[in-house]
């Protein structure tokens, strides 16, 4: 950061509005605020919710900010789908942190996602039918191969 | 029995190419993101897009400079939105297609004989009616005459880029070639505008892909632009607004308030009165955009913008509207407010730009209407077709 900083022209890492008494910027706890509602509306009647943070007006220090205030929980997925993407969860079980790239490794999308599991894990039935019949087909190509 | 390529619906086209699912429902989240639609949307459009048939694409380029095309093939190459670009039909494109000459136009007329009524026709450039449209000729045949041919069957025409939409560069005065924008030329068929010098890939895209999903056209403002993508100013998404609200300026292009990251507003900024989704969907992949480097945005997606006085003079001092004709009221305001430093500025552009929203929403018009909603953008008369 600080070879960053000494680049003479203005970026993202300037100075952040000011904190609040509890150290969020007002645009953090505004995020902090939808998913404590998200959460709630999750828990109360099943509905997933999620927040895309690219459409926000935040700074990197307020994203960090917020990354520090949601903590890291216990799971961190990685997928390998036309570049890479993980999913982790946060400090708050519900809660994940998204982020996608496509296959320059460029962020396409970062969302937070309010649900008990994020759907890009999810499996359909489509693809667990597939699964099923690759599966088949895998075993009678071994067959073919041990009895020739 | 193999598919021709124009009965393949996209889902086809994806299985064909082995784009998995998820990374397909990446592409949407992403594209969901880009047209400010709830995350949630991605999974719905995935859904639709993966039975929806490929729509058939003219595209044709008149007075321009190709970097539209650029623009739009830097976002395409080989990552998946390539296989989208692949997967929607591009019959014809004089600049990328294979065949030269003849067999390309024949490609062109082919394309319209057998997806009449249902195909989409994009316009990359301006066109150029004086001395009979001579400008811009290919094949022995004026620009203007190709489009007319064209757009007479077409669903709808899109138009990519600033020139197209409003005539951009070729239509600054003195216009020498007599150019106007698509919109002063076709009257009878739909148009949506995908302004921008040039415009934002993913813009393009997330245009093409919500057609092909719904197979409706999508919501417009008064500049007949999709509101997904050009519904917010930049000003009001830019990561900078903050201390616009806070009355910080950088006063120069090197001093501590542009170090600092402040606003650049006094520098020429033209982020108030810009409608697009630079601050959102940002360039190069999501990089940075202009503000982002430290120059102000010069409002290149909006009419006349080549027009309207210096990029670096505030707004306060810009001539918004051609000198000596009256100023729109939106224009009167923003001067106004111009002239307050500090919080009181950012207070009265907020308002201003919800104003604009709220109108916005409620007064849309039909992709075929021509005019301005209530408190739009300032009002540039188009030259009349000689």
């Amino acid at each position: 950061m600080s070879e960053v900083a000494n680049i003479g022209v203005p970026t993202q890492l300037g100075a952040a509005p000011a904190a609040d008494s509890q150290g969020l910027g007002a645009g953090v706890a505004a995020v902090a605020y939808e998913i404590a509602h998200l959460l709630e509306r999750l828990v109360a009647h099943g509905e997933c919710g999620a927040i895309d943070l690219r459409s926000l007006p935040m700074t990197i220090a307020d994203r960090l900010r917020l990354q520090e205030f949601l903590g890291s929980g216990e799971v961190r997925a990685e997928i390998s789908a036309d570049g890479p993407s993980v999913v982790r969860e946060t400090a708050i079980p519900g809660v994940w942190w998204s982020e996608h790239r496509n296959a320059h490794a460029e962020l396409i999308a970062e969302v937070i996602e309010v649900c008990p599991v994020p759907e890009i894990l999810v499996l359909s039935k489509e693809e667990l039918a597939t699964g099923s019949s690759s599966l088949r087909e895998r075993i009678a190509t071994l067959r073919a191969a041990h009895e020739s | 029995m193999a598919l021709r390529d124009r009965d393949m619906t996209i889902g086809d086209a994806l299985d064909r190419n082995h784009v998995s699912r998820r990374a397909f429902a990446k592409f949407c989240m992403a594209a969901a993101s880009a047209m400010a639609l709830p995350p949630m949307v991605g999974k719905a459009m995935a859904e639709q897009l993966r039975v929806a048939r490929r729509p058939s694409v003219i595209y044709l380029s008149f007075q321009e400079c190709t970097g539209c095309l650029e623009s739009l093939t830097r976002s395409f190459t080989p990552s998946i939105e390539g296989l989208i670009f692949d997967v929607v039909s591009l019959d014809y494109n004089d600049t990328l297609m294979a065949a030269s000459g003849a067999a390309a136009e024949e490609a062109r007329a082919t394309a319209i004989k057998e997806n009449y009524g249902k195909y989409l026709v994009i316009v990359d450039g301006s066109v150029p009616m004086g001395d009979g449209g001579i400008y811009s000729c290919a094949g022995g045949r004026s620009a203007v005459d190709v489009l007319r041919e064209t757009a007479k069957g077409a669903a709808a025409i899109v138009c990519v880029g600033t020139c197209s939409s409003f005539g951009g560069i070729p239509y600054a005065d003195p216009n020498p070639t007599g150019a106007l924008p698509v919109s002063d030329i076709i009257g009878n068929r739909p148009i949506i505008n995908i302004s921008g010098c040039p415009p934002i890939p993913e813009v393009i895209t997330g245009t093409l892909l919500q057609y092909a999903a719904r197979g409706t056209l999508p919501d417009l403002d008064a500049q007949r632009r999709p509101t997904a993508f050009f519904g917010n100013s930049i000003h009001d998404r830019c990561y900078r607004r903050p201390f616009y609200d806070q009355g910080k300026f950088a006063k120069s292009f090197d001093d501590e308030g542009a170090r600092n990251g402040w606003c650049l507003y006094e520098l020429g900024c033209k982020g108030p009165t810009t409608y697009n989704a630079c601050a959102t969907v940002k360039w190069n992949g999501g990089t940075s955009f202009p503000i982002e480097s430290g120059h102000g945005c010069i409002g290149c997606s909006e009419p006349g913008f080549w027009d309207k006085g210096s990029l670096y003079a505030p707004l306060s001092a810009a001539r918004w509207g051609k000198a000596g004709e009256a100023t729109s009221m939106e224009s009167l305001e923003l001067v106004a407010g111009g002239a307050i430093v500090g919080a009181a500025v950012g207070a009265g552009a907020a308002l201003l730009g919800r104003h604009r929203q709220n109108q916005l929403i409620g007064g849309n018009e039909p992709a075929a209407g021509v005019a301005r909603a209530p408190g739009a953008g300032p009002e540039v008369t188009h030259r009349q077709e000689k």
